[in-house]
């Protein structure tokens, strides 16, 4: 399973089938949604606090983190999925793992925001993100790397994904576990 | 005075460094091997740095009909397969790797890549 921006679905189903795997599409309206199942894939909404959660009730939700603020919203909400929770800067603890684990609430880094960063920034990144992923070991929280493109052409192999959140710090089989089962909730 | 010929010591298999294959598929048109290798060579030694290159030690072996055949140390092929995901382009031009397989033999990714 990959997550990815709502975009020309077309070329995004071409490469996927490619890939041979199924994607999850970040929707904000009802339209892109329609849009979405039509291209068999699954929507997904991405919420924030000004969204209207009782129209969305019974639906996959996913809040884009990277503040204390986001990042307690997807607790409050139960979101599905808590995409970026940190940046350059560090906004992930044990406290807020252990929440996400309890919600059963999977932690998405996507990869496309961590490849527009600069060398420096790059470095900051990856630091906070092996120190997420080992917040997430500790308390059973589900993290997988998600490609996390605007642009059909940047999707990643799914074994590459993998791969990469093993260079996080997760092992083999879990990484296996999270990247396949993300959608089986 | 005669030069003697002294046949060059090889190190045993047995001894020799271990190493890992891996069999990637490039999407993209008109690349050539010069292109490929350049291209991967610099995004990830932008990446793992100097050091952590040398200990990955990617090598190209083939490069034959869009598909193209690495060689690692064994134990580091997740890094070069993680490598993979940082590179968009090369020359400019848009490309797609997927790996295929891994195998501690040539001879079995030739089979599966069907190389002649």
């Amino acid at each position: 399973m990959d997550l990815v921006y709502g975009q020309p679905l077309k070329e995004l189903l071409q490469i996927s089938s490619y890939f041979k795997e199924q994607l999850i599409v970040l929707v904000k309206t009802e339209v892109s949604e329609k849009a979405a199942k039509q291209a068999e894939q699954i929507p997904c909404y991405l919420v924030d606090e000004s969204t209207d959660l009782n129209k969305i009730k019974n639906k996959k939700k996913a809040v884009l983190g990277g503040s204390i603020k986001n990042n307690e919203f997807a607790v409050k909400i139960n979101a599905d999925y808590l995409l970026q929770p940190s940046n350059e800067k560090q906004f992930f603890d044990l406290g807020l793992a252990k929440k996400l684990a309890d919600n059963n609430t999977t932690v998405v880094l996507m990869f496309e925001e961590l490849l527009d960063k600069n060398s420096f920034e790059r470095h900051q990144f990856w630091k906070n993100y092996m120190e997420v992923v080992y917040y997430c070991k500790k308390k059973g929280t589900k993290f997988f790397v998600a490609s996390g493109n605007k642009e059909p052409l940047n999707l990643k192999h799914p074994k590459v994904r993998q791969n990469l959140a093993q260079l996080l710090g997760l092992d083999e089989v879990n990484a296996k576990k999270y990247l396949d089962g993300v959608a089986l909730k | 005075m005669k030069i003697e010929k002294v046949k060059k010591k090889t190190i045993p298999a047995a001894l020799r460094e271990k190493k890992r294959y891996v069999l990637i598929e490039i999407l993209a048109d008109k690349l050539t091997e010069k292109d490929f290798y350049f291209g991967f060579w610099i995004e990830l030694l932008s990446f793992f740095g100097s050091k952590g290159l040398a200990e990955i030690n990617p090598r190209l072996v083939v490069y034959k009909d869009n598909k193209v055949i690495l060689k690692c140390t064994r134990g580091k092929e997740t890094e070069l397969i993680a490598g993979i995901a940082f590179i968009k382009k090369i020359r400019n031009k848009k490309v797609i790797l997927s790996p295929i397989a891994t195998s501690g033999s040539v001879k079995k990714l030739k089979e599966k890549a069907e190389f002649d």
